[in-house]
């Protein structure tokens, strides 16, 4: 028998596009500005986080969820901050959905926020094909990891709204070159906002904090 | 892994079509459109779809992709042979 067509034009990707889109709709009722981070395995994500969320916690209700695929550690980290903090684990799965953002908001009222941080697992590959109903993704990207990531990994950059360039203190040691990193982001992004920071130096936080509070405010009214 | 994700989402995208397409049908092949920014490789993800259609009420059917732009990445059409009947 002969096979015949049937035209589908059907997203694979839906079914997570909706959640993501429920989830926007909730964090909007809701009042709760939300920013995913992103990056390769030890770029900072953490770090960064900790030292966001203590800068905000004085002015602002924060929260954050934190992916891995194994271990609390950092959530456990992120607690410090005195905001509420829960961990995702994902098993074997290299990224977060949102699915799994829905899930580990179930019993928190978010109301109660202004700011969510969702850390996704590290990986510069996979979160670039998954909405998890953000305002704002972040990509971290650390000064000793070369310059040339936004020409490896053009997706994520693609899919992301700010870089963030994270362990500046580190750049003299490694040989870090800022003006090749930012050629690259050029031409992967053009016009795409670069953020210089040092997590441990405390340094940098206070432009990428009020860079945070004007997309805040323009957003959630 | 990624790519294991996606072609489970695929199956079950395919599987939810099959009601509104006729009861008696088998699915020969799958045509998707994969656009260079959906993060997606063609032949990791068909690697993955036999994995991820085994058991399911598509299990054997082959996976076609075609280029697409930016970020596409949708089920194009589906390969439909209708079952015989058995009267």
């Amino acid at each position: 028998m002969t096979p015949r067509i049937v035209e589908v034009r059907k997203d694979i990707l839906k079914k997570n596009d909706l959640a993501a889109a429920a989830l926007r709709a909730r964090f909007r009722d809701a009042g709760v500005f939300v920013t995913s981070l992103v990056s390769s395995p030890g770029a900072g994500k953490t770090a960064f986080l900790a030292r966001t969320l203590s800068r905000l916690g004085q002015r602002y209700r924060t929260a954050a969820l934190v992916g891995d695929l194994a271990t609390d550690c950092d959530a456990a980290r992120l607690r410090q901050s005195g905001s509420p903090v829960r961990q995702i684990t994902t098993g074997t799965v290299c990224h977060l959905d949102a699915e799994m953002v829905d899930r580990a908001l179930a019993g928190w009222a978010i109301d109660d926020f202004d700011l969510l941080f969702i850390e996704n697992v590290g990986n510069l590959v996979c979160p670039a094909s998954y909405d998890l109903g953000e305002h704002l993704r972040v990509v971290l990207i650390s000064v000793t990891e070369g310059e040339d990531k936004p020409l490896k990994y053009p997706t994520i950059f693609n899919t992301s709204d700010v870089v963030v360039v994270s362990k500046i203190d580190l750049a003299g040691a490694v040989g870090f070159d800022r003006e090749a990193l930012l050629r690259n982001v050029e031409a992967v992004r053009p016009g795409m906002d670069v953020i210089e920071v040092s997590a441990k130096a405390d340094d940098g936080l206070a432009s990428w904090v009020s860079f945070l509070e004007q997309r805040f405010a323009v957003t959630v009214t | 892994m990624h790519e294991l994700s996606i072609a489970l989402s695929l199956v079950d995208a395919v599987c939810e079509e099959l009601p509104r397409i006729g009861s008696h049908v088998s699915v020969k092949a799958v045509h998707v459109r994969i656009g260079p920014l959906s993060g997606v490789v063609p032949d990791a993800l068909a690697f993955a779809f036999d994995i991820a259609s085994s058991g399911s009420a598509i299990a054997g059917a082959r996976l076609e992709c075609q280029d697409a732009d930016g970020r596409t990445l949708e089920i194009a059409a589906l390969e439909i042979v209708d079952d015989a009947e058995n009267c």
